[in-house]
Parts: structure tokens; C-alpha cells; sequence
């Protein structure tokens, strides 16, 4: 199997920021099949920004995203579309729609992208509840629910067109410790058993060593990547110490 | 009678009954959301017509995703054969896991949900003791900006002067282009609208001094109020609603600032100064409408300021603009108390200043009722 087919997501040569003026610069990286790749970094550094783009939220200034070799970057229409179809997102705040209840929310993308009938609707969407374990939560609406089982609910709906992809903003953002390693063990479950590759922008160390199976550090003075590997790697050999020191909670 | 359906679908299916009654399906090709939904019908309408005992499900050479796995969960529960005992042959292991996941009890206690519905009784109930609730509220709410207020008079470092200038920028000298136009155009129609009557009855030239009347002590202020309730009102609500749906409301509560006093007072006064201004420009604009129409009608501009200044007393300008002034304070606090009330989530912001542009109106309409009333007593 060649590089090409091994990597779902390829970052090349991405330049990104807001009006002209650059955040991150030259970014070259890659993301495997079926695997949880975090992006690392300290308040400030970018990574929330680099999420953004990777979703195509915003056009980078330079370089190009590839996901499964398509372009996301220089898209359109109905290209563009099937390429966003192909990843789910879950957004820091859940991003439920309140006047719906969890299983309309998590139904919502087969009522507008499917033909199907409305039995194979709720079915799926009941399952994917289950999956996150909140089945019994099925038709209350989003402010009844905890932030912990706003955060499941949001993933269930991520995942409700089986994407291959998933992409998780600051997914323990809020949390106490029990319900984030609840969420930890849910990304472990999906990442294993629906084969679903995972990329997470956090800060939560906690998360990143449960969960990752490779991380990249932004350094917010270099605009760039500083370092690259397996969260207990880079703890231990990070070529920078200030890397060592961000993942073994040193302050400097 | 053995049947292979569909031929231009990704996936296909061949369907037979034994003769001691096992039905069989072995399916061949990819079950995705497309394809499950064409083949959902098709096997529904094709089942019903077939009595078996016993189903067995072939999907040894079947490629599925979620959808494809709702429809062999379907089949597996006996939902397109009732009483018939359905087997599924040959699934993965990880589709097995995955078909786990679904749950007809689930499903049941899905369908057995129905939304809520109120009796009449109830609803009404429910709308009395909010309106109670709502009236006392407003109440405690004028009380509240009346103390806010008369603070500031006695210890002036309480306003925010800043602000006060801020909102008097916003909601008033910003508003002036469309008070103007508006006025405008709604003089020239009255102008228009009262030149025929009028000339029937020989009186034409009485338009001049019904539209300095009209514009003075009814049009010129309730046009400005209306303007700001629906420009700045709405905008007062929206701002104190987002700001409560933020929990800066809380922030300021906890820091010991009552927000009626730091956020609020600043805007009625704002409003209470503003819109006699806004009133008199409305009046002037109004007027200034009508007298294209009366020199198109024939009438010298002399004789049209001569009619409009002899029928304009001190009193008509006086009843305008101290509308002006309550019509302002109306607005200002109104809007600002359904910017406090906004409930949680993104969708209250919105009813807040619906409700806030919908009670500054009709309030303005009941003002102004009394205000009639009143100068009419007066009057007599």
C-alpha cells in the first residue's frame, strides 16, 4: 500500500491566517487511516484556526488540504460537497439545535440528505444514540441535557452519515474529569470499532495521552510545526525542551 | 417463484419460498443510504405478498453501512414478514456489533413518544398568570429605573455619560436619515390624501393647516416613537438580551452593580432626551412633505406658511413634544426590561426583541389614546 492510500488527510505546504496577516505558516503534515491524530498547542497558537481550515470553514492563504486525495481547498459545487460529506464535525459547544429534540438533531442530516424512509431514519439514529449511550435521552431537547450529554448527542449526529472522518474541537472543553474520560473511552470505542479516523484540537493533556495515537505541537513563535509523534514520545525525547516541559505540566 | 430485483441498483437481491415455507433473500452488491431507500419499498411491497414461516437473509455478499444494516435490523425483527422467523446469514463480525446497536424497544418507546399537547383550560391559565406575572414585573421595573434615575440626579458620577452620549449617537443622530424620509413621504400623503375631500368642500386651502396640525400633535411624535421602537428599541433588547444569555448580567450582579443602574438607567434617559428631538425633526420633515403637494395644488408658498403658522399654537408643539418625551421613555425602558427578561438559549434573544418592538408599539398606541383624551378634556 502506497503513502497516498495510507494517509485520509494530507496537509501540504498550508499557510493560514485572517486578512493576509499569517498564524500558522508551511504546514506539512499527515493523517492515517483509522487513526486519533491530535493537534497540540498552547492558548493562542493557532490550532483552533487550523481546525477551521482543515473543515474549509476558511481559505488558507496558501497550500492545499487533501482528504481521501481530493482537494478540499480548491472545491466546488457539488465536488465540494462530497468531499464534506465524507467528514463529520463536533464543534466546542455541541452546536445542538435547541429547539430539537437529541434524536431530531441526530436525524437531521438523513432527513436532508437521504431518501429514506422514516422507520430507516429513526432507526439509525436511535442506534447511533446508543452507541453514545443516550438512548434513553432520545426526545429531550438539548437543554435538558448535561454538557457531557450535549457532547455525546453532537457526536452521535456527527456520525450518523458514516463518515470516515471526524473532526473534535476542544472535545473535553468544560468537562469534569469522570465525563471527559467517559468521552475518551467513546472516541477509543469509535476510532476501534467503526474505524472512524479521529483529529482533535485540544489543550487536555488527560485526553491527548488516553486517546492519541500521534500528535503535532504548534509553536506559536515559529508560526509552524515544533514536533511530531506519539504523545509519550514527544513527552520524553521532544527535541525541544519546551515541548517536554508543555506535555510533563512543567512550568517553565 | 424464485425473482431477482432491481437490475440497475448497486445491490440485488434474489427472492424464493421453499416449498415447506422458508423464504429466502440472498442479497449481492452495496446497501448505502441510496440504495437502502429504493430497496426498502421494493422488498416491503415484495414480501407482503409472500406467507413463510421462516426468512433467511443472505448478505454473504453484501456490502453495507448504516442504512443497509436498518433495513437487515428491519427485516431481522420481522417488520416486513410479521410472525415470521428471520435469520441473517453470513453478517461480519463488526457488522454484527454494529447491528447491536440497534434496538426496537428503543424504536417503540420512540413512536409511543408523542409531544405534549396542553388543554385550553390550561394554556389560559398559564397566559393569565404570566400576563400578572409580566405586569408586576413592569411595575417593579419602572420603580427600579425611577430610583436608577433620581441616583444619578443626586450623585451624578452614577451615569455613565459616556454611554448616555453613545446611545444618543446610535438611536437618535444615526436615525435621523429615515425619520426624515419617512416623515417625508408620510406628509406628502396626507397632503395628497385630505386635498380632495377638502376641495369638495371648498376648503382646500385648510390642507396646510391640517397637515402642521397632524404632524405636530399626532404624526410627528408617534412616527419618531415608532421608528425608535423598531430601530433602537429592538436593538436595546437584543444587546441586554445577549448580554444576559452571556451571564454578563450575573457578572455584574456578583460584582455588586445592579444592571437596571448600570445598564439601563443610561439608556431611558438617553431615550427620554432623544426622541422630543427626534419628534421635532419628524414634525419639521412631515410639514416639510406637504408643501411640494400644496404648491403643485396651486397655492403660493407665502400663503402655504402663512396657513400653517396661524393654525400651530405654542400648546400643539408643546402636546408633541412632551409625547415625544413619555413615547421615549416607553420605548427605552420597555425594550430594555425585555432584554433583562430573555430566557436561555440563542432563540430567546430573538423573542426578546420581538417582544420588546411589540409592546413598545402597543404601549405607544395607549399612550397616546390617554394623551387624546386628556388634551381634549383640556381643550373644551
Amino acid at each position: 500500500m502506497n503513502g497516498a492510500a495510507k494517509s485520509l488527510v494530507e496537509v501540504r505546504d498550508l499557510t493560514i491566517g485572517y486578512g493576509g496577516h499569517a498564524v500558522l505558516e508551511q504546514l506539512n503534515f499527515e493523517v492515517r487511516r483509522g487513526e486519533v491524530f491530535a493537534i497540540l498547542g498552547a492558548s493562542g497558537s493557532g490550532k483552533s484556526t487550523l481546525l477551521k481550515h482543515l473543515i474549509g470553514l476558511y481559505q488558507p492563504i496558501q497550500g492545499d488540504v487533501l482528504i481521501s486525495g481530493a482537494s478540499l481547498v480548491h472545491s466546488e459545487g457539488e465536488e465540494r460537497l462530497r468531499i464534506l460529506r465524507k467528514f463529520g464535525v463536533l464543534y466546542q459547544s455541541g452546536a445542538l439545535f435547541g429547539s430539537l429534540t437529541t434524536v431530531e438533531n441526530v436525524r437531521l442530516p438523513l432527513d436532508e440528505f437521504t431518501e429514506l424512509s422514516s422507520v430507516a431514519k429513526d432507526l439509525i439514529a436511535l442506534s447511533k444514540l446508543r452507541l453514545v449511550g443516550l438512548e434513553s435521552s432520545a426526545t429531550k431537547l438539548p437543554a435538558d441535557l448535561s454538557g457531557g450529554m450535549q457532547k455525546r448527542a453532537a457526536i452521535a449526529r456527527a456520525i450518523v452519515m458514516d463518515p470516515c472522518l471526524l473532526f473534535l474541537d476542544e472535545p473535553s472543553a468544560g468537562l469534569d474529569p469522570i465525563t471527559s474520560a467517559g468521552l475518551d473511552a467513546l472516541i477509543r470505542e469509535l476510532a476501534r470499532g467503526l474505524g472512524i479516523t479521529f483529529i482533535m484540537v485540544t489543550h487536555e493533556l488527560a485526553s491527548i495521552y488516553a486517546v492519541a495515537d500521534r500528535v503535532v505541537m504548534l509553536d506559536p513563535k515559529t508560526r509552524g510545526i515544533a514536533a511530531e509523534g506519539s504523545p509519550s514520545w514527544l513527552r520524553d525525547h521532544a527535541p525541544q525542551s519546551w515541548v517536554r516541559q508543555f506535555l510533563n505540566r512543567e512550568v517553565t | 417463484m424464485p425473482a431477482t430485483h432491481p437490475v440497475n441498483s448497486p445491490v440485488r437481491w434474489h427472492l424464493s419460498v421453499d416449498p415447506d415455507g422458508t423464504g429466502r433473500v440472498r442479497f449481492e452488491g452495496e446497501l448505502d443510504a441510496q440504495s437502502t431507500a429504493a430497496a426498502w419499498e421494493a422488498l416491503q411491497t415484495e414480501l407482503a405478498g409472500i406467507k413463510a414461516v421462516r426468512f433467511e437473509i443472505d448478505v454473504r455478499q453484501l456490502l453495507c453501512d448504516s442504512a443497509g444494516l436498518s433495513l437487515l435490523y428491519y427485516l431481522s425483527i420481522g417488520g416486513m414478514t410479521p410472525g415470521a422467523n428471520v435469520t441473517i446469514i453470513g453478517l461480519s463480525a463488526e457488522l454484527q456489533n454494529l447491528l447491536r446497536s440497534f434496538s426496537a424497544e428503543d424504536f417503540q418507546a420512540l413512536q409511543r413518544h408523542e409531544p405534549a399537547c396542553s388543554f385550553f383550560v390550561d394554556d389560559f391559565g398559564k397566559a393569565t398568570s404570566s400576563f400578572f406575572c409580566d405586569l408586576r414585573q413592569q411595575v417593579e421595573f419602572i420603580g427600579e429605573v425611577a430610583l436608577g434615575v433620581m441616583k444619578s440626579v443626586f450623585r451624578p458620577r452614577l451615569m455613565r455619560w459616556k454611554e448616555v452620549l453613545r446611545v444618543f449617537e446610535v438611536a437618535g443622530v444615526n436615525a435621523l436619515p429615515i425619520v426624515s424620509l419617512l416623515t417625508f413621504l408620510v406628509g406628502m400623503v396626507i397632503a395628497f390624501e385630505s386635498a380632495q375631500p377638502l376641495a369638495n368642500l371648498g376648503a382646500q386651502v385648510y390642507v396646510a393647516n391640517l397637515l402642521g396640525l397632524v404632524m405636530s400633535r399626532e404624526l410627528g411624535p408617534v412616527m419618531a416613537a415608532i421608528m425608535l421602537a423598531g430601530r433602537s428599541g429592538s436593538a436595546f433588547a437584543a444587546e441586554l438580551g445577549t448580554m444576559k444569555v452571556n451571564e454578563e448580567l450575573n457578572a455584574l450582579q456578583t460584582m455588586g452593580l445592579s444592571p437596571v443602574q448600570f445598564l439601563v438607567v443610561q439608556r431611558v434617559v438617553a431615550g427620554i432626551l432623544l426622541t422630543p428631538v427626534l419628534t421635532a425633526y419628524a414634525m419639521w420633515a412631515g410639514v416639510l412633505g406637504g408643501i411640494p403637494v400644496l404648491l403643485g395644488l396651486g397655492f403660493p408658498l407665502r400663503m402655504v406658511l402663512h396657513q400653517i403658522q396661524s393654525s400651530l399654537h405654542f400648546g400643539d408643539l408643546a402636546e408633541g413634544l412632551c409625547k415625544g418625551i413619555v413615547f421615549g421613555g416607553i420605548v427605552a425602558s420597555v425594550s430594555c426590561l425585555r432584554g433583562i427578561q430573555t430566557g436561555e438559549g440563542p432563540r430567546a434573544v430573538g423573542e426578546s426583541t420581538t417582544r420588546s418592538v411589540v409592546s413598545s408599539i402597543m404601549l405607544i398606541i395607549l399612550a397616546d389614546v390617554i394623551f387624546a383624551a386628556v388634551t381634549y378634556t383640556l381643550r373644551k
